[in-house]
């Protein structure tokens, strides 16, 4: 017994070393070398940003002091418009994203149809809604249609990611059990794999429609619909009082219809015993893939 | 005997009745069509018309030719753009993130137990996610004038509303041990803070800034269509004179950048959580 007291308190007391810190201070470094590299050759006093402040107070007092509320009904109504944008579009790009989501998946489709298919969905992703709906104005002339094909067909990226990644996910079982009792491809699909996914895929179509709704109200910058023209008219002409207005009708509509969609999407996903899938998950897991949970708490490892 | 058998085979055989459809099935259905035909119609809503879009989209000549006529010369005009496009996105980024590093500490219960401090912060974060960024810059650029200024003042509040409402997600999920060990050996909230939670989001911190970095990207290349800088800017000018030509190789450049860096931001995430 006393073999063994007097090493390990003498190891103990003494502090373990510092772990190196090499990697973490080549980081810093990068990033300061970026950041200072950026900000002394923008061609842009940032001295300026200490400005900012107060000329944006000044813009914020004249828009809600007395916001001018005869504008409210021409808002609603563009705001409307905004909305059927978000859900014709959201429509098309759930319509367009389900079979390419099944193409997409790797254990549906051969590997390398799925690469591909996967690669056109990124490709379809990384074009700012914007870009796209003035891409769609020369095509379908201006207006709300312009901004709809915008809306479905960047949708169409991001729900047939989401959906395949879904489809990746499945219990194997009822697929093999509906192969065995030899039904054909499709019908494996069918009963298969689809009964397994549709809800959250379901759930992602909803997400889908806030974010759209949001893409929508701006949309109208560029002359493709909805309520971002009247507030770009508005701010053009200097009319804050009926700016106001219009922020007011963007941040209420966003809101409820928010609150309305998230409940529907709990009602949907909850009672099984699948989690709901946050937008920290999706960030963290490149973009759900799985991978180690960091709220089911610290790394075994890091005990070692 | 045989009576028997026959009597019990057929009743095995026959299917169990089907579920019954809840009514709220069809209510939901029925809504469902009524909404989009409401919303897709010509008369009030969007004159949503695949027959018109195929029409225009084959008709001969004009606008679409010269969309799929790229100039592609063209490309050595957007170097300085897109370069501007970077620094906004880098200054936006780092001064967003690390602002975005306090608020998001004062918008979890686990940080901040002051629960009128919490809520105030909470309630900020949605207005300020609210609002889309290239409706900040329409504003900002009223305000500061025409130019990267505007834009990068869009991306700061635009990223500090992204990070701080993931990030204080995460911290309302740390392991309360170290911060109840921090306490006890004497650590006051910043220490607590600073040794026990910091390091546990960490690596999340930088996923999502990464993430924000990306989107930054995206988003500054819009900015510029209401004049807050970047490449934007350009697609403005080029679509003002019909160079639909040039548009298109302005639109491949930003889908190319885009895609580029998302693939490295994705790949360093996976390592990163």
């Amino acid at each position: 017994m006393t073999k063994l007291d007097t090493p390990i308190a003498a190891v103990s007391q003494a502090r373990p070393r510092r772990p190196r810190a090499t990697g973490r201070l080549l980081l810093n470094a990068a990033l300061a070398v970026l950041f200072l590299g950026a900000a002394l050759t923008v061609e842009v006093d940032l001295t300026r940003l200490l400005e900012a402040p107060a000329a944006i107070w000044r813009i914020l007092v004249l828009m809600f002091s007395a916001p001018d509320w005869s504008e409210l009904e021409r808002a609603s109504g563009l705001m409307l418009e905004s909305i059927h944008i978000a859900w014709i579009g959201t429509i098309m790009g759930a319509i367009l994203s389900l079979p390419l989501a099944f193409l997409a998946a790797k254990n549906v489709t051969s590997r390398t149809g799925s690469t591909v298919v996967r690669q056109v969905l990124n490709a379809i992703r990384a074009v700012p809604e914007l870009i796209l709906a003035i891409a769609f104005i020369p095509i379908v002339g201006l207006g709300a249609f312009a901004g709809t094909m915008a809306i479905g067909l960047h949708s169409i990226g991001t729900l047939g990611k989401l959906a395949s990644e879904a489809i990746e996910g499945i219990d194997p079982g009822p697929v093999e059990a509906a192969t065995s009792v030899g039904a054909p491809r499709m019908a494996v699909m069918r009963w298969g794999v689809l009964p397994q996914v549709l809800p959250e895929i379901v759930a992602f179509w909803l997400y889908r429609f806030e974010i759209n709704i949001r893409a929508a109200a701006i949309l109208g910058i560029v002359g493709a619909g909805g309520i971002g023209e009247g507030l770009s008219q508005t701010i053009i002409y200097r009319r804050w009082d009926r700016a106001g207005v219009y922020v007011i009708v963007i941040v209420l509509a966003t809101v409820a219809i928010d609150a309305v969609s998230s409940r529907i999407r709990r009602r949907i996903i909850g009672g099984g015993d699948r989690a709901i899938k946050t937008e920290a998950d999706m960030v963290t897991d490149g973009h759900g893939q799985s991978g180690p949970d960091p709220a089911k708490g610290p790394n075994p490892r890091d005990f070692g | 005997m045989s009576a028997a058998g026959v009597e019990s085979a057929p009743s095995r055989q026959r299917r169990p009745a089907r579920p019954r459809r809840s009514p709220w099935a069809y209510v939901s259905v029925i809504a469902f069509l009524a909404l989009t035909w409401w919303a897709g119609s010509d008369r009030f809503g969007i004159g949503f018309s695949v027959p018109e879009l195929i029409e225009n989209a084959t008709r001969a000549g004009g606008i679409v030719s010269d969309f799929l006529d790229p100039q592609w010369i063209y490309w050595t005009a957007l170097i300085g753009p897109f370069i501007e496009t970077f620094q906004m996105a880098v200054i936006g980024g780092v001064i967003g993130c690390s602002i975005a590093l306090v608020v998001a500490f004062l918008a979890s219960k686990v940080t901040t137990p002051n629960t009128a401090a919490y809520l105030a912060d909470k309630a900020l974060l949605n207005i300020l996610r609210a609002l889309p960024d290239i409706l900040y810059a329409l504003v900002f650029v009223a305000a500061v004038g025409i130019g990267p200024l505007a834009g990068i003042i869009a991306l700061i509040l635009f990223n500090i509303g992204v990070v701080a409402k993931l990030l204080s997600e995460t911290v309302d999920g740390v392991d309360l041990g170290p911060s109840e060990a921090a306490q006890a050996a004497g650590g006051n909230r910043f220490q607590q803070i600073r040794a026990a939670v910091f390091p546990q989001v960490l690596p999340n911190y930088l996923a999502f800034s990464l993430y924000t970095f990306e989107l930054n990207l995206r988003a500054s290349t819009v900015l510029g269509i209401v004049g807050a800088g970047g490449i934007g800017t350009l697609i403005n000018v080029e679509r003002a004179a019909f160079r639909y030509d040039r548009i298109a190789v302005i639109i491949v450049a930003i889908f190319v950048i885009v895609f580029v860096v998302e693939s490295i931001s994705i790949a360093l995430r996976r390592r990163l959580v």
